[in-house]
């Protein structure tokens, strides 16, 4: 009796929630939406760059005024381009560990690299503040590091007898995560600066894009061209995989082996996105629960359209994030919680029929 | 005539309890079996084994004249459907979404679906008559619906040996017929069953023959007439013969198929 009312609503609201749209248009017009989000993100801020002269340099190499030059090139577009690839990455990393997960709450942090994170970025800030490499400060590298590493750990404690239960991976994800985040107050303790570093580690933990160099940006996106074609081939595996593992394996798929690798993809993507952006929650939980009520649940047909839309987001959120409070800059993180949290919820009680989106 | 799934003296147990027991049994070319057996007495696990999910302990699976250990999992695959008897997906897939799961065995690592996956689509819908269902969300379909879709998913492999669980399980009983009538349709089509069945009733008429397997006896297998014989069935079944006061109302037992 139950069932058949649970069933009844679901189909109810089945009218809305499976409407899937053609994926050609879609991905044209969020790659429009990427555009206008860049173009707003270069002209806004302190300094107001006007479009035409922006347009006239790339274009026709006409001169810029070097505050104007040095502002649109050294610090607005390696941000822009770094908040669309940590946006993009995010997201995909949501989608995989979804997948994965058979679970729509699951996040790029589920498996415990934040914790990790947040170890490595006390370490870095407390022993090694000085200490960069390639434009990266000790504070990322080590946090990119510490979340691979936790992920390991994680992944190991988790495999018991050859295979992984999803669900203990799940629970050892959360409870390493947990345990490394608060033994990063021990490293505090140590600092020396009394507060001062803890001030800047907090403001990175709450997820700040920042300005990086292009050395940075060029790295990430280095790691970004190999991570994306791999998620593709994964995508297809992620759908066979929603039919349970014993169906999957049935039909010829290497369960184990494909799990291995959507963790380390998901996580690359994570600790790429965390070594640009500290930690910034609800994008990797949101874009692809969004995408998912649009187009359906295909993760071939999702992948591109949470990329897109994960870049899009992230690049006006930090917008947003730099100018309304300007000149003092609000952690894009924080933002992000305030418009993503209430949105997570809204989204929470529409899927609440079980089996979400 | 060869026999497309010979089971030789093939022995499992999972950590606690033994399951078979040097079980030897075969199913000929064109066949279309029944497996019968008590709650817990194996019928899954022998379907398991017999798709390659399980590994026997000892003995020896064929299939046709190939011996099971010795083929890839994809192999396999394009010979063999093990149609579950719960299929559990998050998200709403639409039953063509799952449908083309079964042809994961055919397709290259980066590859995606051809002409000849669609058309193998196509008539594995048509076969288990879930063409109409196509564009609706799995999980909002009812169980006779989910049914004819998993036995679609099945198709798509374009299996040659269809390995049913318990299809009729939680049917009601129009449902349950038009289950049958799918089982002999896909039959006459040339596709060879072997399905776990719970209900005794159904198994006359349609199903050629039956293999009992029972933690009290060893394995048998004949012709429905052959096994399904009251005497048999209440030690397979550990059921005693129902009272002559309560024999009139009460609900089916083995004892009523005497043939």
């Amino acid at each position: 009796m139950e069932a058949e009312i649970v069933r009844f609503a679901a189909r109810e609201e089945a009218g809305s929630s499976s409407a899937r749209l053609p994926l050609g248009p879609v991905i044209a017009v969020l790659a429009a939406a990427l555009v206008i989000a860049i173009v707003l993100a270069i002209t806004c801020g302190a300094v107001l760059i006007p479009l035409e002269s922006v347009v006239a340099f790339f274009l026709h190499s006409r001169p810029l005024a070097t505050d104007q030059r040095t502002i649109l090139l050294d610090v607005r577009l390696p941000r822009i381009v770094a908040a669309a690839m940590v946006g993009a990455a995010l997201s995909v990393a949501g989608l995989l560990f979804q997948g994965l997960f058979r679970n729509p709450l699951a996040d790029p942090y589920v498996i415990g690299s934040s914790g990790g994170a947040v170890l490595g970025a006390s370490v870095g800030m407390v022993l090694l503040p000085q200490v960069s490499w390639m434009g990266f400060s000790a504070i990322a590298l080590l946090a990119f590091a510490g979340s691979v590493a936790t992920i390991a750990v994680v992944y190991s404690l988790a495999r018991v007898g050859g295979t992984t239960q999803v669900v203990t991976l799940l629970l050892a994800g959360f409870a390493v995560s947990t345990m490394l985040s608060y033994s990063s107050y021990f490293v505090e303790i140590l600092d020396r600066d009394y507060g001062l570093g803890l001030r800047v580690l907090a403001s990175w933990l709450h997820g700040s894009i920042g300005v990086p160099r292009w050395t940075q940006v060029g790295v990430v996106g280095l790691l970004l061209l190999i991570a994306f074609p791999a998620s593709a081939v994964l995508a297809r595996r992620l759908n066979t995989l929603a039919l349970g593992d014993e169906y999957a394996q049935q039909l010829g798929v290497k369960v184990e082996s494909v799990r291995i690798a959507i963790i380390i993809v998901g996580s690359l993507f994570a600790a790429v996105a965390v070594s640009l952006g500290g930690l910034i929650g609800f994008v990797g939980l949101i874009v692809p629960h969004l995408a998912r009520l649009v187009m359906g649940p295909d993760h071939l047909r999702l992948l591109p359209v949470t990329a897109l839309t994960g870049a899009a987001f992230l690049v006006l959120t930090d917008t947003l994030a730099r100018t309304v409070m300007a000149p003092s800059e609000l952690p894009v993180g924080i933002l992000m919680a305030l418009i993503g949290g209430p949105f997570f919820l809204y989204l929470l009680r529409r899927t609440k029929r079980g089996y979400g989106a | 005539m060869s026999a497309c799934l010979t089971f030789d003296e093939v022995s499992f147990s999972f950590t606690q309890a033994k399951v078979l027991e040097r079980a030897s049994f075969s199913l000929a070319q064109g066949s279309c079996t029944a497996l019968i057996g008590p709650n817990g007495g194996g019928k899954t696990t022998l379907l398991r084994i017999a798709a390659g999910l399980l590994t026997p302990a000892s003995g020896r699976i064929l299939l046709g004249n190939h011996p099971l250990a010795s083929m890839r999992r994809r192999e396999i695959a394009h010979e063999v459907a093990l149609v579950p008897q719960q299929l559990e997906v998050p998200f709403s897939f639409t039953v063509e979404q799952i449908v083309e799961q079964g042809r994961t065995p055919y397709l290259s690592l980066f590859g995606g679906l051809k002409m000849r996956d669609r058309h193998a689509m196509e008539r594995a819908m048509e076969l288990a008559d879930a063409t109409p269902l196509r564009h609706r969300v799995y999980n909002e379909l009812s169980g006779g619906e989910r049914q004819r879709v998993k036995i679609a998913l099945g198709l798509a492999q374009e299996p040659r040996l269809l390995l049913l669980d318990e299809p009729t399980q939680n049917l009601d009983f129009g449902r349950q017929m038009d289950l049958i009538n799918l089982i002999r349709s896909l039959h006459s089509e040339g596709i060879y069953i072997f399905a776990a069945m719970h209900d005794l009733t159904l198994i006359p008429g349609t199903f050629s023959s039956v293999v009992l397997i029972s933690p009290f006896e060893r394995l048998r297998q004949g012709s429905p007439e052959e096994i399904l014989k009251s005497d048999l069935l209440e030690r397979a079944f550990r059921c005693s013969p129902p009272r002559p006061s309560t024999l009139q109302h009460s609900v089916s037992t083995p004892s009523e198929f005497a043939l």
